[in-house]
């Protein structure tokens, strides 16, 4: 939600491009019960138990098709952020964000996420020729949230990451989780592509696949028949 | 000196602080002189050393401003100045907690997303030695730790 608060530092400072300290990136207002962020977009502090609350209650509500609730959330969430992240970037870099060299668009657009504790990102691009690539997060607010449960759980990541690239790059992306925190892992690994390749990677993690057998069969080509 | 007050703050609430609790005050009381003087040498000498810097790196290695045919020289110097007034501020505030916090965790995310890591590594490596030229032995004392903290940060290959 944008305001018209805004921050002293960036009032001083617009252009100022490392904002993203806790002090810098968020400006408290006890007096209106407020946090607004470095873009003017309104932030809420929420516990774990809040995040528990949301999957656990989603699941009550409406069984298993949570898992697809979240994504399509996430996906709204993320077409959304596309808009809002170019407004912001060509203000703060008097540039357009597709002149830009991509890498370093990428994370500008993540590092508020980062700030706002979604955890940091790795994005691996080797593959994008072959039209998929991988993006890593550390420490996901969801599967650190609900610890080890034996399969993905950050669905909203997915769907954020599926509707962020398809209005980047102007064509349609899906997105799946392929290694997460919750099954024991490190960090979670998300697989962006084409709809074909997502079905055929959740073919083979339902079958039991890990990430790297996924990762070892998109690159050699195998496609589900 | 900032992040450690605040982290006292918090820590003494309700009590007061003890000697041992307040020692970090009293050095940076007692070191605030060399501090200033140092700050004020670095804004002084900012771009002799960086100059310096640049023509030290060319020396070792001719190809290091150059990616792909293009010319990096008047990015890297306008990225070196930034970081060079950070360390400038950590310095006066004896507070690497804060460069690291609200510079160089962010630069580390750009520097690797341009590939800049290699340059980075040297950059920080070869502005200590120009900077041990340059300023007493006291006033590198304070500056090269910061200086290694960023070659360390932005020069490392994840």
């Amino acid at each position: 939600m944008a305001t018209e608060t805004q921050n002293p530092l960036k009032r001083r400072y617009p252009k100022k491009h490392n904002h993203y300290g806790f002090q810098d990136f968020f400006q408290f207002d006890p007096d209106k019960g407020t946090i607004v962020d470095w873009n003017n977009s309104q932030n809420i502090l929420t516990t774990e138990d809040f995040i528990v609350g949301l999957v656990e209650g989603l699941q009550e509500e409406v069984g298993d098709a949570s898992a697809a609730t979240m994504y399509t959330i996430g996906c709204e969430w993320g077409q959304k952020d596309a808009f809002f992240f170019e407004k912001w970037f060509e203000q703060e870099f008097d540039r357009n964000m597709r002149q830009t060299n991509l890498m370093f668009l990428l994370e500008t657009w993540w590092w508020p996420f980062t700030s706002q504790g979604w955890g940091r990102w790795e994005v691996d691009m080797g593959d994008r020729r072959q039209g998929f690539m991988f993006i890593n997060i550390f420490d996901s607010a969801v599967a650190r949230t609900l610890g080890d449960v034996g399969k993905p759980v950050c669905y909203l990541y997915a769907g954020l990451f599926a509707g962020f690239f398809t209005e980047l790059v102007k064509k349609q992306l899906s997105c799946i989780e392929i290694q997460c925190y919750s099954m024991g892992e490190t960090y979670c690994k998300f697989l962006l592509g084409g709809q074909d390749r997502i079905d055929a990677a959740a073919f083979w993690l339902n079958e039991g696949a890990t990430a790297r057998d996924i990762e070892k069969r998109l690159r050699t080509g195998e496609v589900l028949r | 000196m900032l992040s450690q007050l605040e982290r006292l703050s918090r820590e003494v609430d309700g009590r007061y602080a003890s000697d041992a609790e307040l020692t970090f005050a009293i050095d940076y009381v007692r070191s605030f002189n060399l501090r200033l003087q140092t700050y004020q040498k670095l804004q002084e000498l900012e771009a002799t050393l960086i100059q310096q810097t640049y023509a030290k790196m060319r020396s070792i290695d001719p190809t290091v401003f150059n990616t792909g045919g293009v010319d990096l020289s008047g990015k890297w110097k306008r990225d070196t100045l930034r970081t060079m007034r950070y360390v400038a501020t950590a310095v006066l505030m004896d507070d690497a907690d804060t460069f690291r916090e609200r510079m160089l965790l962010w630069f580390q995310t750009l520097m690797r997303a341009f590939g800049a890591q290699r340059s980075c590594n040297l950059t920080y490596q070869v502005m200590q030695d120009v900077v041990k030229q340059y300023l007493t032995t006291p006033q590198a004392d304070l500056v090269c730790p910061l200086l290694e903290l960023s070659r360390r940060v932005l020069g490392t290959i994840a």
